[in-house]
């Protein structure tokens, strides 16, 4: 399946997505990319996303980014 | 045009849906006031973290009169977090002038609950001309939520995980593109 690797622009895109995994205690992990990026290609991606959730907001019928749906997907998952 | 404190008395009984509502308005803002930490800290992991805890305080918070309450604790809260992990880290202590002015327009605002609805027509047509690979990653991501790793929306389209980011990279240039036909300045909306 491959890995972003080295490929920077694919780092960034990595990055702006809104996914993030657990660690085992619970807490949610930076981005793999975060690390293999120098500090212009994090903030490119900060940008990305920021431009990212507002499109995402724009198209969901609730007005809801990828991000707030993940909060809210885990905040529904844990009966909240 | 709210305050986003208008959302408290149902947030207060935890109601999601509110919730939902409240991050529509105050996400944008919270992530904007984090710029000054994006090159040492992943700040989408920290606005979701952020996020979270506001939904456990926020049926114990008291509204300081104010507006947008809520918000600016979010904002103290990530405040907060992002020092303590830069300090976790022993990275350089850093000017954090984004959040005070983040705090500033907080209380001097009134939000939209979501993006403007002309705003929202024009993305809405921008999107529906993206085709190919393009549209099909992107769809991807927005039906996962954030919710599924993007190793595993490649390989539901039967993609490399580098081919389906290079796709998500021309889906984004060509939304660009098109919003900027339309005279549409994203930056300028998260002003």
């Amino acid at each position: 399946m491959g890995t972003p690797g080295s490929d920077r622009e694919a780092l960034i895109e990595a990055l702006a997505g809104a996914y993030r995994a657990r660690d085992p205690h619970g807490a949610i992990s930076s981005h793999p990319a975060f690390f293999d990026l120098d500090d212009a290609g994090r903030i490119e991606a900060f940008e990305a996303a920021q431009r990212l959730r507002v499109v995402e907001a724009a198209l969901d019928p609730d007005g809801l980014s990828t991000t707030a749906r993940a909060v809210l997907a885990r905040i529904r998952a844990a009966g909240g | 045009m709210l305050d986003l404190d208008d959302h408290l008395p149902l947030l207060a009984s935890g109601d999601a849906d509110a919730f939902g509502r409240w991050l529509a308005g105050a996400e944008p803002r919270l992530r904007g006031s984090l710029r000054s930490y994006a090159a040492r800290l992943d700040t989408e992991a920290l606005v979701q973290e952020v996020l979270l805890r506001v939904w456990q305080v926020a049926p114990r918070h008291v509204p300081d009169g104010r507006p947008n309450s809520l918000l600016r604790l979010a904002i103290r809260i990530a405040k907060n977090l992002a020092i303590d992990e830069i300090r976790r880290v022993r990275s350089e202590p850093m000017d954090d002038d984004g959040i005070e002015r983040a705090l500033a327009a907080a209380e001097a605002s009134a939000f939209r609950g979501g993006p403007d609805p002309l705003l929202r027509r024009v993305i809405a047509d921008c999107h529906e001309k993206l085709a190919g690979k393009p549209a099909e990653v992107l769809a991807q991501r927005l039906a996962s939520g954030g919710g599924e790793p993007d190793e595993v929306l490649a390989e539901r389209l039967g993609m490399r995980l580098n081919t389906f980011l290079q796709n998500f990279t021309r889906a984004r240039r060509l939304l660009a593109e098109c919003l900027e036909k339309n005279r549409v300045d994203l930056h300028a909306e998260l002003c």
